[in-house]
């Protein structure tokens, strides 16, 4: 019996650690959006851009930087990240979607562990810009990057631990656009 | 007599589900084509072996952005397939050709990106799969008067440039497979 007491004391840790780790490794699968029902509107699009590079291929190309003092930081960023995904649509004129055709994209991110970073703005005219971050404690699980005008849609979906910060680095690169966003101002940026 | 007969029957039966089998099994470039032939009725042309051949070899290089004058695709590796002269006109359902894409490539293959401009009926299709150590990279291209299908095999360090730049490096993988030098 009490042979059996101590391997239970032994085995029970290892057990907790191991749905610990599946119960992360869950969460960080849910920061992936589902972006796919949004292709009906590539038919009255005038330019659909959808990248999608999932964690095998950015371990790939993680693996292949570094060898430039420029690029560690990105080799250092990409090492943790779990997908890119990208969707962008270009009207020729306005209006020509709907917000409802949107509306499966921006309910996943009313819920589901997502919250809204406030402050944030477009730099670019008439653009509205909502950034999401999905959080397990402290860490960041994923980003969400939402750009609406009323002549584009832009949609950037970062699964892994990534910052708006860090975002800029990958903006112009491995199909993020350039989002021209102006950050939130930090006690620090106000005492300057 | 039946013995022999029976023989004949099995070697022919043999002979013509060959090809078959090879096309039923086939690792997504030959689907790929099918189904811009199929969507766009359209035909493909083939290109004879030593032309192609020529072709490959006049080209040695291809630009990297932001880095040195280096063949991307394995020497050799290149498979590709032309349609000039033809008219691709998705009539208004370029999404249903993209999901058709992705549905013949899913499994083996992964679209890394995906460009559609309907009104000027251009597309860039980029799929890439793991081939040993290695790795496949294929790249449809469309316009409105001709379309072009490539395959190569590259390796890892141009994979993660194609991936930093995948409109760039596409264009120049095609580019490769297709420019005669000067």
């Amino acid at each position: 019996m009490k042979i059996l007491f101590q391997t239970l004391l032994k085995i029970v840790p290892v057990i907790l650690l191991l749905l610990l780790g599946s119960v992360i490794t869950a969460t960080a699968q849910n920061a992936k959006l589902e972006l796919d029902q949004l292709d009906a509107l590539a038919n009255r699009a005038s330019e659909t851009v959808d990248v999608k590079l999932d964690e095998h291929l950015i371990q790939i190309t993680s693996k292949l930087f570094g060898k430039d003092p420029d690029e560690a930081e990105i080799r250092d960023l990409l090492k943790k990240l779990k997908g890119i995904y990208v969707k962008s649509f270009s009207f020729a004129k306005e209006n020509e979607y709907s917000p409802a055709e949107i509306e499966s994209v921006l309910a996943q991110l009313r819920t589901g562990g997502w919250s809204k970073i406030v402050g944030v703005t477009s730099k670019k005219e008439g653009e509205n810009v909502d950034v999401y971050v999905m959080s397990v404690g402290d860490q960041v699980s994923g980003l969400a990057v939402v750009c609406l005008d009323p002549k584009e849609i832009t949609i950037v979906n970062v699964v892994g631990p990534i910052d708006l910060d860090k975002l800029s680095e990958l903006e112009g690169s491995f199909g993020v656009p350039d989002l021209d966003i102006a950050r939130p101002k930090t006690k620090k940026d106000k005492e300057n | 007599m039946k013995t022999k007969l029976t023989l004949a029957g099995l070697m022919l039966a043999l002979a013509c589900s060959l090809p078959f089998s090879t096309q039923a099994g086939g690792d997504g470039f030959n689907e790929a084509v099918k189904t811009i032939e199929q969507f766009y009725h359209v035909k493909h042309q083939s290109i004879p072996f030593l032309a192609r051949a020529g072709m490959k070899a006049a080209r040695t290089a291809a630009k990297v952005r932001g880095g040195d004058w280096k063949r991307l695709a394995e020497a050799g590796s290149v498979r590709m397939v032309f349609f000039e002269d033809q008219t691709f006109d998705s009539r208004g359902q370029i999404a249903s050709f993209k999901a058709s894409l992705q549905r013949v490539l899913s499994g083996e293959w992964s679209a890394i990106t995906q460009t559609l401009a309907p009104k000027d009926e251009e597309q860039c299709h980029i799929f890439v799969r793991a081939a040993g150590n290695k790795f496949h990279v294929l790249v449809i291209t469309i316009e409105r008067h001709e379309a072009t299908v490539v395959q190569a095999t590259v390796a890892p360090d141009v994979l993660a440039q194609l991936l930093k730049d995948p409109e760039g490096m596409g264009k120049s993988i095609t580019d490769e497979a297709t420019t005669r030098d000067p």
